[in-house]
This record gives C-alpha cells, structure tokens and sequence, in this order.
C-alpha cells in the first residue's frame, strides 16, 4: 500500500520504526507514527508543532506513560540504588539481564505495526483521498492519526491539550493551500 | 548512593507516591531476579526441589510458575 506515498510519508513511515526500536518497543505504535512526523522538517510537522507538538516533549511522554516498571528514584528512598543492583546482575548474567522480559525486541529484527497504528496508515490513504490528492503526504498520516481518535498518539495530544478539530483544519489548509 | 540519613529521611516519608512506587518497583525488581536465578539454577541443573526450598516456597509453587509456560525454564529432557 506505500507505493502511493510520498517521500516524506515514507520517511515518517520508515521513522516510527526507528522510534520504537531506540524506544525498545516491541510493536510499531500511533506514538511512534507522531514521534516520526514532528521530526521531519515538512510544513505538516510545522502545523503539528504550532499546536505545542514537540518530538522530545512527545518521546518524553511516551517514556513517562509506558515506562519500564523499575523507578529508579523510588527505589533509592528505600536505599536501593538501581544502577548498582542492575551492574552487579549484568555482571553476572549479561547486559540487559534486568531488562523487562517483555521489551525485548530482536535487534535489527523487524518490528510490526500494531493494528491501531495500521489502522492510522489505511486511513491516511482515506484523507488522501476524500482531499482529491493523488499522493498520501506525511500530513495524510496526520490526519490518519486524528481520524483514528484513539491510542497512545492521542492520549499525548490530548494531555497537551491540543484541540483536534483546530489541529485537523491547520492540517487541512497546509494539504491543501 | 546517597548518605544513611538521606535515605531514613525518604524512607520515613508520608508520601504515599514516594512510598507505593518504591514499593512496586521492589516487587517487580524481586520478580526479575528470581526469574533470571530460577533459570540460572535450572541451567545448572538443580531440582524444582531444591530451588524451592532455598526460595521457601512448596516445589508447586515453583514449578507451577516457572515450568508450565515458555522454553528456557522447562527441563531439556
């Protein structure tokens, strides 16, 4: 289905899986997909960043909403010292031993989209059209992510308390000028 | 690591968010190291016995939680 994106829907495409591998995620998500989209340096990013959208600030939610379970600071009230517990079991049993079993995907191995963020793509190509374009754009993907309504993509949005009907027509004027 | 003092100060907290997520990740950090020293045990081929006696819980205990779902933990044989 990508034969009808654009180089920089591509990108972003292409992106999100590198977001969720440096994140250590085992699926592709809609946080990914936005992450990807905010570093691209396209008018679209430009109308998403205008709304308070950052790529840090995003990843940096996205850490704090689906954090690994250890809290390092927590655990030195009680006097443990994470980074000392984690080198001394490394030491022992190899890097990343005290890693969560859960997020470990295989490196360099492919990383599947979950079927939101899948979801986000068929609907990007959905906007493209009802817009009359011939292209899916990285802004289509944009929408995609607006249509779809759910997710953690939204949940940061919406904690940010960026409107989405505004957001949607900013998106729809730099689409289609 | 911090100072002694430091720490009885924190860990005398009344803060419950300090106290409940320092509570959490101790469970999760206990759950993480018995799973890698179950393994480890069983690599070196001790018994369900034996691990669960040095863990002191029954040997179904163990093995009901370690044995029964994926490979690495399941006795080779």
């Amino acid at each position: 289905m990508f034969e009808r994106f654009t180089p920089e829907a591509r990108a972003v495409v292409v992106g999100a899986q590198q977001e969720a591998r440096t994140l250590r995620s085992p699926t592709i998500g809609t946080e990914h997909l936005l992450i990807a989209l905010l570093r691209r340096p396209t008018p679209s990013a430009s109308a998403l960043t205008r709304h308070g959208l950052t790529a840090d600030d995003v990843t940096a939610d996205v850490v704090r909403l689906t954090g690994d379970d250890l809290d390092a600071d927590a655990l030195t009230s009680v006097g443990i010292d994470l980074d000392s517990v984690r080198s001394s079991v490394e030491a022992a049993f190899g890097p990343g031993a005290l890693d969560d079993p859960k997020r470990k995907p295989e490196r360099g191995g492919h990383i599947p989209f979950t079927p939101r963020a899948k979801k986000v793509l068929e609907l990007s190509l959905r906007e493209a059209i009802a817009m009359k374009s011939r292209s899916i754009a990285d802004g289509h993907i944009a929408l995609g992510l607006l249509r779809e309504g759910e997710g953690l993509a939204m949940k940061v949005l919406h904690d940010r308390g960026v409107d989405p009907f505004s957001l949607r027509q900013d998106l729809a004027l730099v689409l289609n000028p | 690591m911090a100072d002694t003092t430091e720490v009885a100060t924190a860990a005398g907290s009344k803060d419950p968010s300090v106290g409940l997520r320092a509570v959490r990740s101790m469970r999760v950090l206990v759950e993480r190291l018995e799973a890698l020293q179950v393994q480890n045990a069983r690599d070196q081929g001790w018994t369900w016995e034996q691990i669960a006696q040095l863990l002191g819980v029954t040997r179904q205990a163990v093995h009901k939680k370690y044995a029964s779902g994926r490979g690495p933990l399941r006795r080779k044989d």
